[in-house]
């Protein structure tokens, strides 16, 4: 997801925004193809493999080739998938699934409960390399097979073709969620060694072609137990250039178009283009992680001075085109566990100088902000490190490619780094828990290195809580300890826009990002391409 | 002859392994973790350190460097950490797309750019001088993904004469090659027009005339042949340039070719893809230089090799 080219973006944007009047001129009109084609991919999917996906590409490939026992809704609620419903027992650790009957894999082979257990002892067996294996560690037993302690997966019990009994090691409330996870997904017995290349699962659509770092071809599965797809085909086309796909979009040749945050704005106040688009609040925090171990940054009152230092709504009026919802604590709006009373940090330079003086520093500190190079990061990096100076937070800006920045945070190497985080599924736990939990220090996603037993206790609670109001709850509880203690600087969450066809039909924009399989949605041939 | 080309090609093997050394040593330096992308945001530790083991990362340098070149002199470049698909296989699907454009823009800088060069050296100063000389000024100063951006938005956007970008036939060829062979015309054009300016005064030249041979047989046959080495010093390592890799023309066109294979290998850190890319890559260079050498004996009849 990385921009490596900010110096192309900087300048194909002035270009694009400059020709867009004059592109903006040839309305393309509704196709006569029987094929949706998208256009959000930047990259060659790693694998479609669903035991290798890490990467969004590979994701939204597999949702569409494979089923999961459970799946979400473009909306980002847990639905049935392979399973048609499911029992848990009063302790929260043991789940029973009932499969659908009569489901078949693409090739015509049954998929039974067997195949699910198959599948995940694939995921978590070391020869399979998969990266994403720790998703399935909540199940009794996973993590010893994983280790090599254990031969099979002492947690699930496989009781008849269509019922297979899940016992977990502790209670934990969101565990259907993870099964809608790509590494979850269902995969025939025999999988060939190129499986990635020649992928075969339950799913909506089938793989029909794979050209590499151009497009991946998918065909309806018309017996699909879900109802088969509306249309033929899918495309999703490759695009590695943002502009191109602005390009390909307006010449009609692409029916769904992810706007870049930097043209955001532009898109906004065109009149004409208002009626294609639509909104919708991303599971994405973008956040500076403070290492809460080193030097002055250990004093809470410091990181709260670092909050108050930086005029983050600016930041997001000027840099992010408005597209953000400031942030007062890591759960997303638009997940339960979000508390809309609590206040964000304000623009407070005096209070940032009385809270470093108060900490011991009237003379300030020097501190590192690391960032990647995608041009809008190191945007945000120089805008707040001017803030920052401003307070006597002397700031160097470090800037490496976002995995190098990545590594060296989770080695603890990092005081500040600015970097966003989206949740792997759509529950307030995918946020407290790995960003913030002591559990995760470092690899496992708290590079704040925020060890707080108060919060860590409520976070464990609230996982085994079964009670929707009462997790509730206890999630608005830890973002608030967690916000007092400003293990981060909150910056906000991103609300991405699409821009869809005016022929496309039933495309509603998925919150999380398998959560749309393309199968309601239609092409409206008759459509002129009204509202252009 | 024989013995010239054999000799160069020994030469490229010491040439080889040094890109082999330099190219490993410069990604062990390097930041960055090959793990790190396969394991993504939320990780676990264990797996992390299992992956790297596996993976051999923790061995000692001079044993992977060992294992690498055994494996690459049986001309196995490796399985690629990230997408688990062997290197040989990345490369073979998408050399030949870049080559493809490679070809076509080198076809379009040779054609337009040597036309263009040869006609201005015939009257300094005249209408067709002075628009190579405009030509070649744009060439050279815009940016080429400028241009690329500026065709696009002309030629598909609002013309709907061509698709924006992508792969197939040559419809979606045109403007990449165009883009990518703009640079190469306009020195083409500068380069011929002074080289065929020398020859075109040399006595030779003023000898053919004064045997009353016909003009165009006098700039074509005898004054271009002997401008021609100059000219084929610069195709040869404008095609070498763009066989490697035309990333900023394979980006805005969405072209499946080896430069975005490359870019990608290296922001994923997948150690085998960018080296086996980088040697694979060197080998086409050594190639297309000692093509070079041989194009120059063939124009030239004063150049042989012994």
């Amino acid at each position: 997801m990385e921009d490596r080219r900010p110096l192309l973006r900087l300048i194909t944007f002035v270009a694009v925004a400059g020709c867009m009047n004059v592109a903006s001129c040839g309305s393309p009109h509704a196709p006569s193809r029987h094929e949706l084609i998208d256009s959000r991919d930047e990259y060659d999917p790693r694998s479609l493999d669903p035991a290798l996906s890490v990467d969004v590409p590979t994701g939204r490939a597999v949702g569409y080739l494979f089923d999961g026992l459970t799946r979400f809704s473009p909306d980002a609620k847990v639905e049935p998938g392979l399973a048609e419903r499911w029992e848990v027992s009063p302790d929260g650790r043991v789940y029973t699934f009932h499969l659908h009957t009569g489901v078949k894999f693409q090739d015509g082979r049954p998929c039974t409960a067997r195949n699910v257990l198959h599948s995940w002892i694939r995921a978590l067996d070391p020869a399979t390399k998969s990266g994403a294996s720790q998703f399935l560690f909540p199940i009794a037993g996973a993590k010893e097979f994983n280790a090599g302690t254990a031969k099979t997966i002492s947690g699930v019990v496989i009781r008849d073709d269509t019922t297979l009994v899940v016992t977990l090691t502790q209670p934990l409330a969101i565990f259907p969620k993870m099964l809608a996870m790509p590494v979850a997904s269902v995969v025939p017995d025999s999988t060939p060694a190129n499986f990635g290349e020649h992928p075969i699962g339950t799913g909506p659509w089938r793989l029909v072609e794979w050209k590499h770092d151009d497009y991946l071809l998918f065909a309806r599965n018309p017996t699909y137990f879900g109802g088969a797809p509306k249309v033929d085909s899918l495309r999703a086309r490759i695009i590695a250039e943002p502009s191109t796909a602005v390009a390909e979009y307006e010449s009609g040749n692409v029916d769904i178009l992810e706007i870049p945050a930097s043209e955001a704005e532009e898109w906004v106040n065109d009149e004409s283009r208002k009626p294609q688009l639509m909104s919708t609040p991303a599971l994405e925090l973008v956040y500076v992680g403070i290492n809460t171990t080193r030097g002055p940054l250990a004093d809470p009152r410091v990181r709260q001075a670092i909050n108050y230092a930086v005029d983050v709504g600016k930041i997001i009026e000027r840099l992010v085109g408005g597209r953000g919802t400031r942030a007062a604590g890591v759960v997303p709006p638009a997940l339960a566990g979000y508390d809309s009373t609590r206040k964000p940090y304000t623009y407070d330079p005096a209070k940032a100088r009385a809270l470093l003086a108060a900490a011991g520093h009237p003379n300030g500190i020097d501190i590192e902000l690391w960032t990647s190079s995608t041009p809008l990061y190191l945007r945000i990096a120089e805008t707040m490190q001017a803030y920052l100076n401003a307070v006597g937070i002397r700031t160097k800006i470090v800037q490496r490619e976002a995995a190098a920045a990545r590594a060296a945070a989770r080695k603890g190497q990092t005081d500040l780094i600015l970097k966003d985080w989206y949740a792997d599924y759509p529950d307030a736990e995918d946020f407290l828990y790995p960003l913030l939990h002591s559990d995760n220090r470092g690899a496992g996603g708290n590079i704040s290195f925020y060890s707080n037993p108060a919060f860590d206790s409520v976070v464990t609670a609230s996982r085994r809580e079964l009670d929707d109001a009462k997790r509730t709850a206890l999630y608005q509880r830890a973002d608030s300890i967690a916000f007092a203690d400003a293990p981060m600087l909150f910056l906000y969450f991103y609300d991405e826009l699409y821009a869809v066809q005016p022929w496309i039909r039933g495309f509603t924009p998925p919150v999380i990002f398998n959560g749309q399989r393309w199968i309601g949605v239609t092409i409206d041939t008759a459509s002129k391409g009204g509202g252009r | 002859m024989s013995r010239f080309i054999i000799r160069r090609l020994l030469l490229a093997i010491p040439t080889l392994f040094g890109v082999l050394v330099v190219a490993f040593l410069l990604l062990y330096v390097a930041p960055g973790d090959p793990v790190e992308s396969m394991v993504g945001e939320r990780a676990d530790s264990a797996t992390i350190a299992r992956l790297r083991a596996q993976l051999h990362l923790d061995d000692p340098l001079p044993i992977r460097f060992g294992h690498y070149v055994a494996s690459v002199v049986t001309g196995d470049l490796g399985t690629s950490y990230i997408t688990n698909r062997p290197i040989t296989q990345d490369i073979r699907e998408r050399f030949p797309k870049t080559m493809e454009l490679a070809g076509a823009a080198m076809l379009l800088a040779t054609c337009l750019g040597v036309s263009l060069g040869v006609l201005s050296a015939r009257r300094p100063g005249g209408l067709a001088d002075k628009f190579a000389l405009g030509v070649a000024y744009l060439g050279i100063s815009f940016p080429v993904y400028w241009v690329g951006l500026l065709l696009i938005l002309l030629f598909a956007v609002a013309l709907h004469w061509l698709p924006p970008s992508g792969f197939g036939g040559l419809r979606f060829l045109v403007l990449p090659a165009l883009t990518l062979g703009m640079r190469s015309i306009a020195f083409q054009a500068r380069m011929t027009r002074s080289s065929m300016m020398d020859a075109l005064g040399a006595d030779y030249v003023r000898t053919a005339r004064a045997k009353g041979i016909n003009e165009w047989m006098v700039t074509l046959k005898h004054a271009l042949r002997n401008a021609l080495i100059p000219v084929i010093t610069v195709l040869g390592l404008d095609f070498g340039a763009y066989l490697t890799g035309s990333i900023l023309t394979e980006t805005i066109f969405s072209w499946p070719g080896i430069g975005r294979y490359v870019v990608n290998a290296i922001s994923r850190r997948d150690l085998p893809a960018i080296q086996g890319s980088v040697l694979f890559l060197s080998t086409v260079f050594v190639v297309v230089n000692l093509i070079t050498d041989l194009a120059y004996a063939k124009a030239d009849p004063r150049v042989s090799y012994q």
